[in-house]
């Protein structure tokens, strides 16, 4: 375990030195809150409830959604870069699992977006738009625990963008791809209760709507008792056929890799 | 200006061509990833107004018509303007020396050198791709005038985001690094300016017309065309100055690419 500790700190450290992007980051994110705030204000209009969904809870969706996809930044071109230069091969040769490695990584830079992102950009949403507060702190809770579940479905889906690296030369189109999907059908550009019913049909079979529209609708209370159970084990059936996916693209692969020079 | 400019424009532009496209596949993949990017705040757009009919008086195709101005500037300028928007690169690895040595203009060797077609293909196919679905549906009578405005404002547009882009270029004379500079100041804006601005706060109106002046190049040309009831908080004269703006921006911007070039000074030793 320490290794991977040692990973997730490094990362972390790196990450302190760019001391302007994460200011900058801070503001994007803030930017991005405030422009949903203003459209939707405008769309509400003099309307209090649309579909049964308030204004704060529309509100509260963004903000939460935005500043924990601003905090999920995962790196898609890891492998790629790895690949690429041939230094895969030593990844192979370190007595430390590799995909074990790029996790660790990713979680010492996520815990640095939590500390260093989502909690200033918190602050300033709260201070400017206001946030609805968690139902009850057992919510609160779950909802934590929720979001991190959504947090492997993210990496799980990123982790296999990056096994594509075995097969093309460019994953940046696949990432971009994906992101597009992410972005559009977990609900962080339009809240899922507004997506239309065809549109919801098709994202019932997809993990999208499992990475961060069950934390906030755990979080908001409009979801109790058996509905919290079943999303829970929804996001952990997601987590596992991700997991084999991933999995057995990464054995593929390395049969498949082939370095060149040297 | 020597006569041989334009065969010079042709033969570099080739050359990146064929650089961009050795990987045919990767290219076209390439080409349709930055499509499906730009493509989200639309597709976002059409699924809410499904929900939602207009906002602020505005509807799905007037939408669709107000990105179109926005996507149809951006494919443009993207072949004439790469170089300048990667231009703190140039700098930093020291290209920049170089490009002085060569007997030919530095803007006009910046502005050849280097084009992102993916980009202009993705954003260009996709404005007129936006233009013709809602052209027909805003209500616009398609006269001389009309089309002559249309015509300008588009120019006018383009010029107004090349004099920002040669202006954050300039600035890379005094500052290494500019690239989270302009981040802030054009990209964000950009994302404003999809919708109209009247459903923002004063203050980000005020940014968008006078300090980064995105308003002029959709907002104001569309209301030209289709006059919807917001205008009504702005003075008419901004409809009519729209097309004409980018030119004096960019003349004004261009001044002051000409006084810092003096001060350049190479990143290397």
């Amino acid at each position: 375990m320490k290794p991977y500790i040692e990973f997730a700190r490094k990362t972390f450290i790196n990450k302190m030195v760019y001391k302007f992007d994460y200011v900058v980051g801070i503001f994007n994110t803030c930017l991005q809150i405030f422009i949903f705030w203003c459209i939707y204000k405008a769309l509400y209009g003099t309307s209090s409830k649309i579909d049964g969904i308030s204004f704060s809870m529309v509100t509260t969706n963004f903000i939460l959604c935005l500043g924990l996809s601003s905090t999920f930044q995962i790196n898609d071109l890891f492998v790629q870069e790895k690949v690429n230069d041939g230094s895969i091969a030593n990844e192979f040769l370190r007595p430390v699992n590799f995909k074990g490695r790029i996790l660790a990584e990713n979680i010492g830079s996520i815990i640095f977006g939590l500390i260093f992102n989502f909690i200033p950009a918190l602050f300033v949403a709260i201070i400017f738009v206001g946030i609805q507060s968690p139902v009850s702190s057992l919510a609160l809770l779950l909802f934590s625990a929720s979001a991190i579940l959504g947090f492997f479905i993210l990496w799980q889906i990123s982790f296999i963008v990056q096994m594509t690296s075995f097969w093309v030369i460019n994953v940046w189109s696949i990432s971009t791809i994906k992101n597009v999907f992410v972005n559009v059908l977990s609900g962080s550009m339009l809240p899922l209760w507004f997506m239309p019913r065809a549109v919801m049909g098709f994202i019932k079979f997809t993990p999208f709507a499992s990475i961060y529209f069950i934390p906030i609708r755990i979080y908001l209370g409009d979801m109790q008792g058996n509905d919290i159970l079943i999303n829970f084990l929804r996001q952990m059936l997601w987590i596992a056929i991700l997991y084999i996916i991933g999995e057995v693209m990464w054995r593929r692969g390395q049969k498949k890799l082939i370095v060149q020079g040297g | 200006m020597k006569n041989d400019t334009f065969s010079m424009f042709l033969y570099y532009t080739k050359s990146t061509i064929k650089s961009w496209f050795q990987y045919k596949i990767d290219a076209i993949l390439r080409s349709f990833a930055v499509f499906l990017r730009e493509a989200t705040g639309i597709i976002v757009i059409y699924l809410t107004l499904l929900k939602f009919n207009n906002i602020n008086g505005w509807n799905i195709d007037e939408m669709l018509f107000l990105f179109s101005l926005l996507f149809i500037t951006y494919g443009i300028l993207i072949i004439f303007f790469t170089g300048l928007r990667d231009f703190s690169r140039i700098i930093q690895n020291g290209d920049f020396d170089r490009i002085i040595l060569r007997p030919r203009g530095l803007l006009f060797q910046i502005i050849s050198i280097n084009s992102d077609w993916f980009a202009a293909i993705g954003h260009g196919f996709l404005g007129i791709t936006l233009f013709i679905v809602s052209a027909n549906n805003v209500g616009i009578v398609w006269n001389l005038k009309t089309i002559i405005y249309y015509i300008f404002s588009v120019i006018g547009g383009v010029l107004i985001q090349g004099a920002i882009f040669l202006f954050f270029a300039s600035l890379s004379f005094y500052l290494i690094k500019t690239d989270n500079l302009r981040e802030m100041f054009y990209w964000n804006m950009r994302k404003f300016a999809g919708y109209p601005i009247s459903i923002y706060h004063k203050f980000i109106q005020w940014i968008l017309i006078f300090i980064v002046p995105f308003a002029f190049v959709n907002y104001f040309p569309a209301q030209f065309l289709l006059r919807k009831p917001d205008m009504a908080a702005y003075p008419t004269i901004f409809m009519y100055v729209a097309p004409f703006l980018g030119i004096a921006l960019y003349l004004i911007s261009y001044g002051f690419w000409r006084y810092s070039v003096r001060y350049y000074k190479s990143t290397g030793n």
